[in-house]
């Protein structure tokens, strides 16, 4: 009988625990899922997030021009898969969770990156420019090659300068043989 | 005439209308807030009760195409009209000795249900079914609890009328002075069993947890006040708030009303802060710390303890 | 007279919260808003309360099913003027993980006129609390009251 009143007579003594927000600062905990970003020096339009979204909330459109990655934030459950899947880790969800937002602004919920695509240094096609982590992650143990120029190369060329360095063949030019060669 | 006016300006000002309804809604947001504190909560703005009836009064009102137009309405303005009226009755100690001083307490008995009737009413004119089932639960209510006061009321009323020798005395005005010359009746060891149970009692007649069921929200949908909303809600809830005066100043009158000196201002707050310490203990700790009953809990735990407790009061009372 | 009755009752916003077919996430975190002392959302004047007639902010949780379409349409109509909707968690706003199901109605705001939203599966408390927030600045917006 007596037990509900010490505990009514502790929390009195104690104090409120309520957290001041939002009249004043609140914590994230380190955990927390917010906002989906998206890093556009990463992305390569590689569409696994699209695959594994479990609320397909994300899209991605190529052209030849480039590829457009649009996440909507109003549709996505924050389940990270897409954090996980992504192979370069362009995707990565940070601890903004304000997400209150009026009517008006709804269809502005979205995270989009415009991604373009560069002539390739070796043909001229319209190529990715690929991150310049991975690059340097390819090309761990390689100190002769230069990232800069690799990463401007359309994977076609790639291959055939990667060919021409491991055979030290001299004419970059000439594909047949050095085909044959491997 | 002139006592006509008087009687018209103690319902509208002091201790009913006006005076009453500060108090109370003072009380309330008190009661609030020490409920939120004691859950380690920051709670309500003092201010809060006003605020939620201002905002009652700028909402539209809606009234049902099957209701009962006229007693839809009539009902909430009954239940704050008895209170208003019912407020003019309490005494206040040292202060204001009540509004007649003869049988006064029957006419309170009378009065005090007014709110709990005004409720049912609107709950059948509402014509909804969860407010049917809200108005079965709270005449269940009302049968229970009222049981109990009635046994209080004539254990003080004969107490009192067997020493001044008139029988039962039915006079407040008697009664409190007959307390200031003998002591208050909550020491008397007699009436100790009626203050207990008239303090079991107050839970019940303001329906606050655990006996807050006829107007169970996550059962019945507020019951009897599901299809009020805007100005008629307020109405309520001003009735209800002047309730709660009604019921603590009684209790304060029968029980505990002695004075501290013959000053006035002094005897009013004293007044107040008794019927404050009064809703700290029955009111606001328990509905702090309980869930809420079934109906048939409810009404058999009235039947056992607060009626038995009285019950034992009166016989005592009848025998010593 | 009116204005100052007006400025007065934002600040005593009475909650309602409707389920059109939630999986119970949302629910749970408007009763954490609402019960649990960190969050305490009587600080602002709220109450939930039982009876749409009583409400002034409606919560409105889930993916609009069928069988709850109307439902939802007749109870948002029982809830007396002035009053804001707000759609929290992303079920109601865009379907959410349910988009394209076979049994859902519409997205909410094609059938009532939402006015905040809460995205999040479930949102945090706190971003529940930031949009009953919100929600007081469209109402005193609705009234006529300039923001101050």
């Amino acid at each position: 009988m007596a037990g509900f009143l010490k505990v009514l007579l502790r929390n009195v003594l104690q104090g409120p625990s309520t957290d001041p927000y939002p009249l004043g600062p609140t914590f994230s905990p380190d955990s927390i899922r917010g906002k989906v970003v998206v890093d556009p020096t990463m992305c390569i339009g590689c569409g696994m997030c699209v695959h594994v979204c479990t609320a397909g909330a994300i899209n991605i459109q190529h052209n030849e021009n480039g590829h457009v990655i649009t996440i909507y934030r109003n549709s996505c459950c924050l389940c990270a898969n897409c954090h996980l899947y992504c192979p370069t880790g362009a995707i990565t969800l940070t601890d903004d969770w304000h997400s209150a937002h009026e009517q008006a602004v709804k269809y502005q919920q979205i995270e989009q990156q415009h991604i373009d695509y560069e002539p390739c240094l070796g043909c001229g096609t319209p190529v990715r420019v690929m991150p310049l982590a991975l690059v340097s992650k390819l090309y761990a143990g390689k100190p002769d090659v230069d990232p800069e120029h690799v990463r401007h190369l359309c994977p076609r060329c790639r291959q055939m300068e990667d060919a021409v360095r491991t055979y030290n063949l001299q004419h970059p030019e000439a594909p047949a043989s050095g085909n044959d060669e491997a | 005439m002139l006592d006509t006016i008087l009687a018209i300006l103690h319902m509208c000002i002091f201790p009913g209308g006006v005076f009453a309804l500060a108090v109370a809604l003072f009380f309330k947001a008190l009661d609030r807030r020490i409920a939120a504190r004691v859950q380690r909560r920051v709670g309500p703005p003092l201010i809060q009760p006003v605020l939620d009836i201002a905002k009652l009064l700028t909402k539209e009102t809606l009234i049902p195409r099957t209701a009962h137009r006229a007693a839809f309405i009539m009902a909430p303005v009954l239940a704050f009209t008895g209170m208003a009226v019912c407020a003019a009755f309490i005494p206040v100690p040292g202060v204001y000795s009540g509004l007649t001083n003869m049988g006064d307490l029957l006419v309170i008995l009378y009065l005090l249900p007014i709110p709990a009737i005004a409720l049912m009413l609107g709950a059948a004119a509402s014509s909804n079914t969860f407010s049917s089932v809200g108005f079965s639960r709270e005449m269940l209510m009302t049968l229970a609890y009222e049981l109990p006061l009635i046994m209080i009321l004539l254990a003080v009323a004969m107490l009192v009328g067997k020493e001044t020798g008139v029988g039962a005395e039915f006079s407040l005005a008697n009664i409190l002075s007959y307390q200031a010359a003998n002591g208050s009746l909550g020491f008397h060891p007699v009436m100790l069993p009626a203050f207990v149970a008239y303090m079991i009692f107050l839970p019940g007649t303001m329906g606050v947890a655990p006996f807050d069921i006829p107007e169970a929200e996550q059962e019945v949908l507020e019951g009897p006040l599901l299809e009020y909303g805007g100005p008629l809600l307020a109405l309520y809830q001003i009735g209800s708030a002047l309730k709660t005066f009604v019921v603590l100043g009684l209790g304060v009158a029968l029980f505990f009303p002695g004075t501290l000196c013959d000053f006035w201002p002094v005897n009013l707050v004293w007044f107040v802060v008794k019927c404050f310490l009064l809703m700290l203990v029955t009111l606001t700790v328990v509905k702090a710390a309980t869930g809420r009953f079934r109906i048939d809990q409810a009404f058999w735990f009235y039947i056992k303890f607060p009626a038995v407790l009285a019950l034992i009061s009166l016989v005592l009372v009848w025998w010593l | 007279m009116s204005n100052l009755l007006n400025k007065l009752s934002v600040r005593s916003p009475w909650l309602f919260r409707i389920n059109a077919g939630s999986c119970n996430g949302c629910d749970v975190e408007l009763a954490t808003t609402a019960l649990i002392p960190r969050f305490d959302v009587e600080r602002f004047g709220c109450r939930y309360c039982g009876s749409p007639r009583h409400a002034d902010v409606v919560l409105i949780t889930g993916p609009v099913t069928l069988k709850m379409r109307d439902k939802v349409l007749k109870l948002w109509d029982e809830i007396p003027n002035p009053k804001v909707t707000v759609a929290v968690g992303i079920c109601p706003i865009s379907g959410g993980v349910f988009r394209d199901s076979y049994s859902l109605a519409e997205p909410l705001d094609h059938l009532i006129p939402v006015d905040v939203n809460v995205p999040g599966c479930p949102p945090r408390p706190q971003a529940i609390l930031e949009g009953v927030v919100l929600a007081k600045k469209i109402w005193m917006r609705k009234l006529g009251i300039e923001e101050g």
